[in-house]
């Protein structure tokens, strides 16, 4: 029974390539120099040097799904009678997620707790969820703007996968999680990797070392009351945003949806779809009154919801796991650790972050 | 140009306006960012380089205050449409505009770079740039990560400006250049173009963030791709309203846009969002003798008619 | 939605503004000139509230072919409504070819009210025109 698996890099094409016989495997394919997560087809060009630009999320909570269809039906002998017909597809696939970073596996365990595990499950989240099974890359550098260890994560955290990839110069040392990881090194393309697992660790904690933590003044976010509630702090530092959704769409961690019935004549849908809280639509009320108007009221919405309102919830869990997507993909660069620093308090009592690190 | 000449003009220009609008060092050495000026102290943040790229003008319609606003040579034109549309006060407004040789491309950088972390950027002369990075330095000829517009570029000189730091520069680049690659794509087969547009709009995210960046989309949080009444566009991700949003939005900017290419800078995904508007504008460089963003006083074609429009022909069928 | 229908039919959709071409397709009924049923008028005030858009979102949305029509330059009933209507649809014929869409699909003319003859013969030449060319198939789906 192999415990730490080694697969050859010559053999990552045919690695994927079995796996999607049990599965359907998405990995991040790149084309025309944009790397995303697709399914994975033979002879598609894999990049695990770079993060891709939009996290592996819609795996598993897509941006777009059908939660049912309805038509109208009508008999000709009873016209007056108008019938309903809904129909409900819930087939989910056996999926693996090959070679999400572990900023991106976290982010499924922040989804997890507003899912999977409240008291009231969302059955499509949860019925993918169950059957998908994450294969996460460990970096071999940080990534512009990237600052997961100081949001209790690091370049090598194993939270959230089943089975951790190191790269090593000639193969992947794999480490698995879980037992269903663990299930998965039973195959003829891997070998043992129990003599790669020291030079695997050290790579591990070089990286670690060079990930910047821009928390300068507390080493984690720890948020000042006072400063968090100065409307002149959101407007000095949020002048330049062009309120677009990049930031939401690409970030791990955000979650929230829209629900709108696409109707057609005869028949039409109910679909969920990714919403963004930096629309103004989005706390558009049917009045017209806006209770977040402006771009300033919104990034501090985004911002107290990823440092403060959740961690508040769930245990000091910080929603946010350091990616640096939304610093490298903002028009304007915004940045978001940034601001967090700013908002930096150093004496525990003023802040409103129970401070436990972030680590659950 | 030098910098304590940019800084010179700023200060004296804060004595007149309430904000000025610049741009100051972002999260690394390769990207900067819009900087909202209020006080003299914070004046010596400012900075100009290649890696200056964004189009600040685009914050001008919003601010209903007195704005002094560092300007490019695209990026000037965005306010004499401004003006032609009447969409700002000009009075209100103070241009410094900054004569410029060419901009980077954050993406062909990064490229050039093989996606390396950077860690400091020397301009050098003769258009070069050596970038520092982990895996060691590496020299880059400003010409081969251009974004397309400086390659083409007819208006280094901001065509309107209140205060000019530095020495105007002429363009060096040929008029036909300019939309060279709009005549070239528009040779292939019907099939290869439409394969084209389809896969490149597939990519799309529906994030905005090319609309929100846009100078000439003012429309913003009305903007009809996300009204229910009427139902343009549907929140369903096929590819099909993909298609639709993008039209919508080239087809808005008809003899408005002026080429400034944050659309396509700012896509997350490298959509070509830019050449569609592109196409428009030769049309109606072609029709109509038009060219956004010149003449504060022309009127934006779209706006306008001709009782004999000598251009257009009537069409036959088929 | 597109696609050839039992009766061979393909979709075409007519803009026609209210005074001059819809008059002049009424002429035609009148006087009982025969045309192929597979165009679809939509009525509209003039031929200047057509919005490019329309016709856009028609053929992504299952139309073969589109056909707008209007009073003639210089004779509209609001004066100017098809000034504009003539450069906005010039921009998008030459649009579409950009796109990939086979431009003569969407074909814009001028018809007055009592040029019924006229509309019967651009009713038949733009049918037979978009059924050479065949179903457009435009609608993909993720």
């Amino acid at each position: 029974m192999i415990e730490i698996g080694f697969l050859k890099k010559e053999n990552l094409q045919a690695f994927l390539k079995e796996l999607s016989g049990r599965y359907s495997v998405y990995a991040p394919v790149v084309e025309d120099d944009i790397v995303s997560f697709k399914p994975f087809i033979e002879g598609r060009e894999i990049c695990l040097d770079r993060p891709a630009n939009l996290s592996p999320k819609s795996v598993i909570f897509p941006q777009c799904e059908t939660l049912f269809s309805y038509s109208f039906l009508k008999k000709a002998e009873n016209p007056d009678k108008v019938d309903v017909k809904l129909e409900e597809k819930m087939d989910f696939r056996d999926t693996v997620i090959f070679g999400a970073r572990p900023c991106d596996a976290k982010g499924f365990n922040i989804l997890d707790r507003v899912y999977k595990d409240s008291d009231i499950p969302d059955p499509y989240y949860t019925g993918r969820r169950e059957k998908t099974l994450i294969i996460g890359l460990a970096c071999s550098a940080p990534s512009p703007g990237c600052f997961c260890v100081a949001v209790g994560g690091g370049p090598a955290d194993k939270e959230g996968s089943d089975i951790l990839i190191t790269e090593l110069a000639n193969g992947y040392v794999l480490e698995p999680v879980t037992e269903k990881g663990k299930a998965m090194l039973q195959s003829s393309l891997i070998e043992s990797g129990q003599g790669y697992l020291q030079e695997a660790q050290k790579k591990q904690e070089d990286t670690k070392q060079k990930v910047k933590n821009p928390f300068t003044k507390t080493g984690k976010p720890q948020i000042s009351q006072k400063i968090f509630n100065d409307d002149g702090f959101w407007e000095r530092s949020l002048s330049k945003c062009v309120s677009c959704a990049a930031c939401t769409f690409l970030c791990p961690t955000c979650y929230c949806f829209n629900i709108t019935d696409e109707a057609r004549l005869k028949e039409g849908e109910r679909i969920r779809t990714w919403d963004a809280c930096m629309f103004f639509h989005f706390t558009l009320e049917a009045s017209g009154h806006n209770p977040r108007p402006t771009k300033f009221n919104r990034f501090k919405n985004r911002v107290g919801h990823k440092f403060v309102y959740y961690p508040e919830k769930y245990n000091g869990v910080i929603a946010c796991c350091g990616c640096g997507r939304c610093i490298r993909y903002c028009p304007v660069s915004v940045d978001i650790s940034k601001i967090v620093d700013d908002l930096s308090e150093t004496n525990p009592e003023e802040s409103n972050l129970t401070s436990n690190g972030g680590k659950a | 140009m030098s910098i304590e000449m940019l800084r010179d003009v700023v200060k004296k220009v804060l004595e007149e306006v309430d904000v000025v609008i610049g741009y100051t060092e972002g999260f690394d050495k390769i990207h900067t960012t819009p900087f909202f000026i209020d006080t003299p102290e914070q004046v010596d943040e400012l900075i100009w380089n290649p890696t200056c790229v964004h189009n600040l003008a685009t914050y001008l319609p919003s601010l209903k205050k007195k704005v002094g606003v560092v300007v490019k040579g695209c990026d000037s034109r965005t306010i004499v449409q401004y003006m032609q549309e009447g969409l700002i006060n000009r009075d209100n407004i103070k241009i410094i505009g900054i004569p410029c040789k060419g901009i980077i491309s954050v993406k062909r950088l990064s490229k050039a770079i093989d996606y390396a972390n950077i860690e400091d950027v020397v301009f050098e002369n003769e258009g070069k740039i050596t970038v520092k990075t982990d895996k060691g330095d590496k020299t880059v000829a400003m010409v081969d990560i251009m974004p397309d517009k400086c390659k083409t570029c007819q208006y280094p000189t901001p065509v309107i400006y209140d205060y000019l730091i530095g020495d105007p520069i002429k363009s060096d680049k040929p008029q036909e250049s300019v939309y060279a690659d709009i005549v070239e794509f528009d040779k292939k087969t019907p099939e290869e173009k439409l394969q084209y547009w389809l896969k490149e709009f597939d990519r799309c995210i529906r994030c905005y963030a090319c609309r929100n960046a846009c100078p000439m989309c003012i429309c913003q949080d009305s903007c009809i791709a996300e009204t229910r009444e009427p139902h343009w566009i549907s929140q369903k991700l096929t590819t099909q309203e993909k298609f639709m949003f993008h039209l919508i939005h080239a087809v808005h900017l008809a003899g408005r846009c002026v080429e400034c290419g944050e659309c396509e800078r700012v896509c997350p995904m490298g959509i070509p969002v830019n050449k569609l508007k592109r196409k428009i504008n030769l049309d109606m460089k072609e029709l109509f003798d038009y060219v956004p963003g010149i003449n504060p006083d022309d009127k934006p074609p779209m706006y306008t008619f001709n009782v004999d429009e000598l251009k257009i022909k009537e069409h036959k069928i088929g | 939605m597109s696609g050839v229908d039992p009766k061979g039919e393909l979709r075409i959709v007519g803009f026609l503004c209210n005074w001059c071409s819809y008059g002049g397709a009424d002429t035609a009924g009148v006087s009982r000139f025969k045309q192929p049923t597979d165009l679809r008028i939509i009525r509209v005030p003039c031929s200047g509230r057509v919005n490019p858009l329309f016709v856009v979102k028609a053929l992504l949305n299952g139309a073969d072919g589109v056909l707008v029509s209007g009073c003639h330059p210089r004779d509209c009933h609001y004066s100017d409504g098809n000034f504009y209507a003539r450069r906005r649809l010039e921009m998008l014929k030459r649009l579409l070819s950009f796109l990939g869409i086979d431009n003569r699909r969407f074909h814009y003319t001028w018809i007055s009210a009592s040029e019924g003859a006229r509309w019967q013969q651009t009713v038949r030449d733009f049918t037979e025109v978009i059924h050479r060319l065949g179903p457009l198939n435009l609608k993909r789906e993720a």
